[in-house]
């Protein structure tokens, strides 16, 4: 396995509270702040196994586990959601609202300065391709999906909250794939493996994504750049949009896998996606439908954003291209 | 019976939101004085919404006074009012080097039983036959408009007033501008400039109206179509190109939503006087007058499409008004105010007047271009030199003797028949300046048809098969040629596409083919006819001067309509001096030339004139052996020839004899333009040609020679790091400046010359002797291509971008159009395009930008020799191979097997349509084919 490098600026007195550490992002900021000198405290269910580093276990909507996390903080990286495509609103809800309500408040009870909000682009995404565009306010009424409308809810939750003695931003990273990327750089690399990957319409929609060494780097650069940048939101990606066919056949070649040959119409893909949804159910099966209408919309509808201003706000530039990207994560999954 | 009811705030009826690009703060009800009593008029005035912009509407730079048409009202000029919102908040940039927007009030009133203004009562319906109406005439409504502007504004105020109309609204403004005595006893105002849209003050009795006025005005037809029922308005608001949207059309509607609202849209057609006898007939005449006789400059934009005011209307208005600028918008129509943006060339043509004319050939007797204009030596100086002369002035291999053999002309037999040929064209009609559309195919014909036509100041139209029958039809319609002359294909297309003007063929036709051609006369027989008399200039017809107009040539339109390009007298000698020259195409060698413009040059350059056999429209016709024996016939010593052609040549080299090749062996000079010149077909072509220098030269329609470059250095930058098409250094006489492209790819307001100009993206800008006098009926597009003035030159900004190297060499790396602008900063296509092209996998590719400009995302659009590849995403192994040979970010690479190129030159690939097709692929769904 390789060990990867982050490089960041000096944390040194920084006392932070990281949510949701156990994913790649939230471990990589963790670790990224522990070895920038911050003292880290993280707040998961299942452990992290990172060292150097105060951990709580338990959920966010779990109000004793989170005002024992919040006590002496002075910054807060929210990353803890629930993420998933399928499954019943109120389970999105209680994590991604009220969970995010719950932290909110501890913290600024707590006297917390500084809110890293890690959201979502799906959340100001109406279904529609995006080409070049900026960030856009959260809706919770036009998102699509309950992951996406919950995220929406719980960004404008944050922002609500902004004043100049808590001062919010919030980030959202975009298709975050890299080594140990369970959500989408595993899932490819899987199907592909078991030539149950298709492209949609030849896989031309241009997808901006997001590695993961870069996404954790952009997090940690937004808690300096909170102190002169808050109230806003930012979409965070590689500033390298590709067609979404050339993405999936680059990580699944990365992971050992097979390119995807099989090709299917997009209308056909979301047909089968709305079918799934209908009859799929996730809790009685325990793993996730092979496809819906949301993911078959994302994988066949342009998605790239104006990377200006998130650069310019946060100081921060993606170090890591993709080909860079798609060397380490072969490097990982190949030795 | 329709009552009088008063005038309304449009919002007050209407839902604001029913209005787009509207807006109420524009709206005031004015109280008038007019000759039969006072009259409520609602009124477009942007001076409201200027003072909560900061602007004092006292203090703006000018006023312009719009007045609608009809069925239309003042929402016509709502983008024109918008625009003068912009321009105070500074968001109107009328282009590179051309100036700050003028800061203007807008004023449009709805005319009276128009739009919200007041409705009169009529007790009976429209008619064109009594004497007397209840409705308004054309001369109530410039009183009218006078008795408006009176109430709205000072007399003594020195802000400058323009007036704008469309349709009769046109006429209602013109009318006024021009009528100085009305104006003087009235409101005191005086107008400094006047601009119009489609329009037309003078109707000829002798011809018939537009059909679909004959429609309108058919007796009882009339009041129905226009009052009683909503046909006549909705008509006029389908006319739009494109389409105008439903919730537009509902807007122009909203006024007239039932009859008792529409005597206007009747009171106004059956005011239109096209019989002798009409009430309005006198005002329309005098209009007409003052109009001929008014100094006022004038702006004419006009929409080609309108099946009302026709071409004829739009000459009338070009030859009556002296000091008239006119923009032909081929592909807009009657509404043109909604076909095109119209604000920009509006308020770029008020900055002009304004600041006073920055373009030095807007003086017509101006001739100069370069500080390196040479003297002026009219075109036939050979013809005349060398009349008694028996050597080969033209060799023509496509057609043959009596006996076989090459078919050639001495210089004493063209310039006989040149001489007969201009007698014959004078004695049939045509005078100095009649423009003479020449359908011939090139050689010997054309040739001899070319200088007869410019000897008796004729303007050659030249328009070539490359623009396709539907852009020729419309090139020549443009041009509005007075003369045709051509051949039976040629002649046919005029006939079938009913093209003005009067016919001439080249060869004497029957009788039957005469009539069914509507022939007037043939060059062959003037030549008989005339034959031996020698061309003497008389008073009607003198010695052109080198200012007047020459030649229109049209540019092969890869981008738009093709644009007609006018060159003087004096231009074209300097052209021909260029060649002479610069090339060394000196009086007495032979010029074997298989590239158009240049064949026709020869007897201007002293040069005989080599037409090989093959088809000029298709170079990839030339064969090595035709090239071969041409040369034999001609003894050639110069060769010219486009790449398609030269690649054909060097794939039919195996078919030479000994004897060709020593032909070839005596060419010591080929040159070979009209697309970039590869270094290796430059060196395949020497192993057959070894003793020739090769020359590329660069140039444009709009000016034929601009820089050149030859093969030594060709091999000598190909290790530069420099990317584009290197197409060397400036030619002498030219001056090459750079207009250097910002971060969104905008060239630059001032041109560098010199070291300043290296080293940067940049537009490239010329000034030289032999460049375009301007384009013809584009005032907008002169306006935007010449705003530069420097050592009082001339200059011309091309639209190619490209840079200069360290050398001083320039490299050409693409159109203004092409320009890619992601985060980095704007870029060419051209040098990715240069690193691509090498891969041996790669046929054509194209490098486009999609998505927002600014952070654009690149695009190289491949055509792959390998056809099996299917469109849509390369696959991976092609695409790391692209990625890999060039240094720009590229976000896709596509596949295409259907790279558009345009027809002249089969080369110029059609960048914008491909990026709107990787726009369309990118954004996810089925792949569609390129267009």
């Amino acid at each position: 396995m390789t060990v990867l490098q982050y490089v960041t600026e000096d944390f040194t007195g920084y006392n932070v509270l990281v949510t949701g550490a156990s994913g790649v992002l939230g471990s990589g900021v963790a670790q990224a702040l522990r070895d920038a000198g911050a003292n880290v405290t993280v707040l998961q269910r299942s452990a992290s196994g990172l060292d150097g580093i105060r951990e709580i276990r338990g959920s966010v909507t779990d109000s004793e586990a989170v005002s024992k996390a919040v006590e002496g903080v002075d910054s807060v990286i929210h990353i803890a959601a629930k993420v998933s495509v399928s499954g019943p609103l109120e389970q999105y809800q209680h994590v991604n609202v009220e969970g995010t309500r719950t932290v909110l408040s501890a913290a600024q009870e707590a006297g917390v300065a500084r809110w890293i909000h890690i959201s979502s682009p799906s959340v100001a995404h109406a279904g529609h391709s995006i080409i070049g565009a900026g960030a856009e306010p959260a809706d919770p009424q036009a998102a699509r999906g309950h992951y996406a409308a919950t995220k929406a809810t719980g960004e404008l939750l944050a922002l609500a909250a902004d004043s100049s003695a808590f001062r919010v931003l919030v980030l959202r990273p975009h298709l975050m794939w890299g080594p140990g990327d369970t959500q989408l750089t595993e899932r490819i690399i899987d199907r592909a493996r078991q030539n149950r990957l298709p492209l949609l319409d030849g896989g031309t929609a241009l997808v901006d994504t997001l590695f993961s060494v870069n996404a954790v780097e952009a997090v940690v650069a937004g808690l300096k750049a909170v102190d002169t940048v808050h109230d806003e939101a930012l979409v965070l990606t590689n500033g390298q949009p590709r067609p979404i066919g050339e993405m999936i056949r680059r990580i699944a070649r990365a992971g050992g896998a097979k390119e995807p040959v099989l090709n299917i119409p997009s209308w056909v893909a979301k047909a089968a996606g709305s079918a799934f949804e209908r009859l799929w159910d996730a809790d009685k099966r325990g793993d996730e439908p092979p496809i819906t209408r949301f993911l078959a919309e994302q994988m066949s509808t342009a998605h790239w954003f104006d990377q200006r201003r998130t650069q310019e706000a946060l100081g921060w530039k993606p170090r890591i291209t993709l080909n860079e990207g798609f060397q380490l994560t072969g490097q990982y999954y190949n030795t | 019976m329709i009552p009088s009811q008063p005038a309304t705030y449009p919002h007050q009826v209407v839902d604001p939101a029913k209005l787009p690009g509207w807006d109420s703060r524009w709206s005031r009800l004015v109280n008038v004085a007019t000759t039969d009593g006072t009259r409520q008029f609602h009124v477009l005035d942007t001076a409201a919404v200027l003072e909560e912009s900061g602007i004092d509407p006292q203090h703006v730079d000018a006023i312009i006074v719009a007045v609608h048409g009809n069925p239309t009202w003042s929402y016509l000029w709502r983008n024109i009012a918008q625009a003068s919102i912009d321009a105070a908040h500074g968001k109107i940039d009328l282009g590179p080097g051309c100036g700050r927007a003028p800061i203007i009030r807008v004023i449009a009133p709805d005319q009276l039983d128009m739009g919200f203004s007041q409705r009169l009562q009529h007790s009976s319906l429209p008619s064109t036959k009594s004497k007397t109406t209840t409705y308004r005439t054309v001369d109530q409504r410039i009183h009218d408009l006078d008795a408006l502007l009176a109430q709205i504004l000072e007399a003594d105020s020195d802000t400058p007033i323009f007036t704008l109309g469309h349709d009769w609204g046109g006429v209602v403004s013109l009318g006024w501008a021009s009528n100085t005595t009305l104006r003087r006893s009235g409101s005191g105002l005086d107008p400094v400039g006047m601009i119009s849209l489609n329009t037309a003050v003078w109707h000829d009795e002798a011809t018939s109206i537009p059909a679909p006025l004959q429609a309108a005005l058919a007796g009882p037809v009339l009041p129905s179509s226009t009052v009683v029922t909503p046909a006549f308005l909705n008509t006029a608001l389908g006319l739009g190109h494109p389409a105008l949207t439903e919730d537009i059309k509902l807007a122009y509607k909203a006024p007239y939503s039932n009859s008792t609202h529409r005597g206007g849209i009747g009171g106004f057609v059956a005011d239109i006087p096209v019989s002798e006898g009409h009430r309005s007939r006198s005002a329309l005449r005098q209009i007409a007058t003052s109009l001929s006789v008014t100094d006022k400059p004038a702006l004419l934009l006009w929409g080609a499409k309108d099946p009302v005011f026709i071409d004829r209307y739009q000459h009338d208005l070009v030859h009556r008004i002296k000091n008239l600028d006119l923009h032909r918008y081929e592909t807009a129509g009657h509404l043109i105010a909604e076909d095109r943006n119209i604000a920009k060339p509006i308020l770029g043509w008020l900055r002009q007047q304004l600041s006073g004319p920055i373009d030095p050939t807007s003086d017509p007797t101006a001739t100069g271009g370069s500080s390196a204009v040479g003297t002026y030596t009219p075109l036939w100086t050979y013809l005349d030199r060398w009349a008694d002369s028996s050597e080969k002035a033209l060799v023509d291999m496509t057609v043959t003797d009596r006996d076989g053999s090459p078919f050639k002309v001495s210089w004493s037999r063209l310039s006989t028949i040149v001489d007969a040929m201009a007698i014959g064209l004078r004695a049939a009609g045509m005078r100095p300046g009649d423009r003479v559309s020449m359908l011939v195919e090139p050689g010997r014909d054309l040739t001899a048809a070319l200088y007869a036509v410019l000897r008796v100041g004729g303007v050659a139209v030249v328009t070539d098969a490359g623009l396709g029958v539907g852009g020729m039809t419309r090139a020549i319609t443009t041009a509005a040629p007075q003369w045709i002359i051509g051949e039976v294909p040629g002649l046919t297309l005029a006939r079938l596409a009913n093209l003005p003007g009067k016919r001439l063929s080249v060869q004497t036709m029957g009788p039957i083919a005469r009539r069914s051609l509507g022939l007037t006369g043939s060059l062959y027989s003037f030549a008989t006819t005339y034959a031996g008399q020698k061309y003497q200039p008389m008073a009607s017809h003198p010695h052109p001067e080198p200012s007047d107009d020459a030649a229109i040539l049209f540019t092969s339109g890869s981008t738009g309509p093709a644009k007609g390009v006018r060159y003087t007298h004096q231009k074209l000698s300097a052209l021909v001096q260029r060649i002479q020259t610069t090339l060394n195409v000196s009086p007495g060698s032979s010029l074997l030339a298989g590239f158009a413009p240049f064949a026709l040059l020869g007897p201007a350059i002293g040069a005989t004139s080599v037409t090989p056999d093959m088809s000029v429209t298709k170079p990839a016709t030339l064969t090595a052996t035709a090239l071969a024996q041409a040369a034999i016939a001609g003894d050639t010593t110069v060769m010219f020839a486009s790449p398609a052609a030269l690649r054909n040549v060097v794939a039919t080299a195996s078919q030479l004899s000994h004897e060709h090749r020593i032909a070839l062996e005596r060419i010591s000079m080929l040159l070979s333009a009209g697309a970039p010149v590869p270094v290796d077909l430059m060196d395949e072509v020497l192993e057959l040609v070894p003793n020739a220098e090769f020359h590329a030269p660069y140039g444009m329609t709009e000016s034929l020679l601009i820089s050149d470059i030859d093969h030594h250095t060709q091999h000598a930058i190909a290790t530069q790091d420099d990317r584009g098409v290197c197409v060397g250094k400036p030619l002498d006489a030219v001056r090459l400046a750079m207009a250097p492209l910002d971060f969104y790819g905008r060239p630059g307001d001032v041109i560098l010359e010199g070291d300043e100009a290296k080293g940067k993206l940049a537009e490239i800008v010329i000034s030289t002797p032999h460049m375009l006098a301007g384009y013809d009926k584009l005032y907008d597009t002169n306006r935007q291509t010449r705003p530069d003035v420097v050592d009082g030159l001339q200059w011309h900004r091309t639209g190619d971008i490209g840079h200069l190297d360290a050398q001083g060499r320039l490299w050409i790396e693409g159109r203004t159009q092409h320009i890619v602008t992601p985060p980095t900063g704007a870029l060419g296509p051209g040098g990715p395009e240069d690193d691509i092209q090498r891969l041996s996998q790669i046929n054509r590719v194209a490098i486009v930008g999609v998505g927002p400009v600014g952070t654009q995302a690149i695009v190289a659009v491949i055509e792959p020799h390998d056809s099996s590849i299917k469109p849509g995403l390369a696959p991976t192994q092609l695409t790391d191979a692209v990625r890999a040979a060039t240094t720009i970010e590229l976000a896709a690479v596509l596949v295409t097997n259907d790279v558009p190129v345009d027809i002249r030159h089969n080369s110029k690939i059609n960048r914008p349509a491909l990026a709107r097709w990787a726009s369309q692929v990118l954004a996810g769904g089925k792949v569609p084919v390129p267009r």
